[in-house]
């Protein structure tokens, strides 16, 4: 597997990155929907805090992917896929390129804005983003979770056209970011039952 | 008989020839600050009250006591805030105050001096020196520096006691202007 994109898969760096941030997004989500209600004291401190790390984790990992993609490049679509789901494809991408950079970073100004610290597991802190304010915490806080939501639908529907691609184009949209790679397109006994 | 009446009207004369009395003024601050997640904090006691009888010169007549209302503490963090003055920590709706009261002065050298005092808070009772300063004058100005372990007295005791979370150390600082009571 070559650690570069190339025109038919992708490389070892994109698809770690893809998959260490679909493992902390899931994780994310669930902490970040569970941990509101906890009662207050040191518990509840510490999942805060392993939430904002994992969000930091999620922030410098989404920079590092979005300028491997603009090195790297990306695969080209799968022969055969239509015009118009390429381009709802490449738009999806972008969207969660977009969402996966802007929930930490508002994360981060709503935690700026409640005036407490932001410590990296525990090792370092870092420095507030934004003065200390009432109003912006509880609009970075809105922000926060409508983020999230439409995070939720935008990766469901990648999601759902990747596993559209594998069980009914039975095309190597998804083998192509899996570890083993894409082992559909030059398999001789598979039959493709979309062949344009 | 001669030394019989020196002695006599030295033993008659009231204490504040010795030591002045001082109440506090407008001006003073009573500032604590401590670390939390590696950050830290600072607040203050709005509305403490100090009495001081001093005299460097005397220091053995000397005598400070301060006052310190816990349900005002304030971080300026309401989150904060609502912990710090609860049961958790200071526990002000059962121990509404710390006192702090000084008898013991010793002299550092130049301005500088010592008061080995006794701090009660949240119903405990422990030393701690207050290590500070004396620019006398019209309004004297005392300003002054301890360390309070958080720890000895109960505060955050329980599931707050983690010290990696917030250090038992808080750093108390205080600067008193004074004027003479009359």
């Amino acid at each position: 597997m070559p650690l570069k994109n190339t025109k038919e898969q992708w490389g070892s760096v994109s698809k770690t990155l893809h998959w260490v941030i679909v493992v902390l997004f899931l994780a994310m989500a669930w902490i970040g929907l569970t941990m509101g209600d906890m009662r207050n004291g040191p518990d509840k401190v510490a999942i805060y805090a392993l939430h904002k790390s994992i969000g930091i984790t999620i922030l410098v990992l989404m920079l590092l992917r979005l300028a491997w993609r603009l090195y790297a490049g990306a695969p080209d679509p799968v022969p055969g896929t239509p015009r118009w789901q390429e381009r709802i494809a490449t738009l999806t991408h972008w969207a969660l390129y977009a969402l996966l950079i802007a929930m930490p970073i508002s994360g981060w100004v709503m935690n700026s804005a409640a005036g407490f610290p932001l410590q990296w597991f525990g090792l370092f802190n870092l420095p507030a983003i934004a003065g200390k304010d009432h109003n912006l915490h509880e609009l970075t806080e809105g922000v926060h979770e409508q983020l999230f939501w439409i995070l939720v639908v935008v990766a469901t529907l990648h999601a759902a056209a990747a596993f559209y691609h594998h069980l009914f184009q039975r095309d190597a949209t998804l083998t192509r970011m899996l570890p083993r790679g894409p082992r559909r397109t030059p398999h001789p006994n598979e039959t493709r039952n979309d062949v344009p | 008989m001669f030394r019989k009446t020196i002695i006599l009207a030295l033993a008659l004369l009231p204490t504040s020839a010795f030591a002045a009395d001082y109440a506090q003024t407008g001006g003073s601050t009573l500032a604590f600050a401590g670390k939390y997640q590696g950050e830290v904090f600072t607040g203050k006691f709005p509305g403490f009250t100090t009495r001081l009888s001093f005299d460097p010169k005397q220091l053995a007549g000397s005598k400070l006591e301060v006052s310190i209302p816990l349900a005002t503490a304030s971080t300026g963090n309401a989150d904060y805030d609502g912990e710090l003055r609860g049961d958790a920590f200071f526990g002000s709706p059962k121990f509404p105050q710390a006192k702090y009261v000084a008898t013991k002065f010793r002299a550092l050298g130049g301005n500088r001096y010592a008061a080995d005092g006794s701090l009660s808070l949240r119903g405990v009772n422990k030393p701690v020196t207050l290590e500070f300063t004396w620019t006398p004058g019209a309004k004297p100005v005392l300003a002054g520096k301890a360390t309070v372990k958080r720890l000895d007295f109960g505060v955050g005791g329980g599931d707050w006691a983690d010290t990696t979370l917030i250090p038992d150390a808080i750093a108390i600082s205080t600067k008193v202007v004074f004027a003479p009571m009359k």
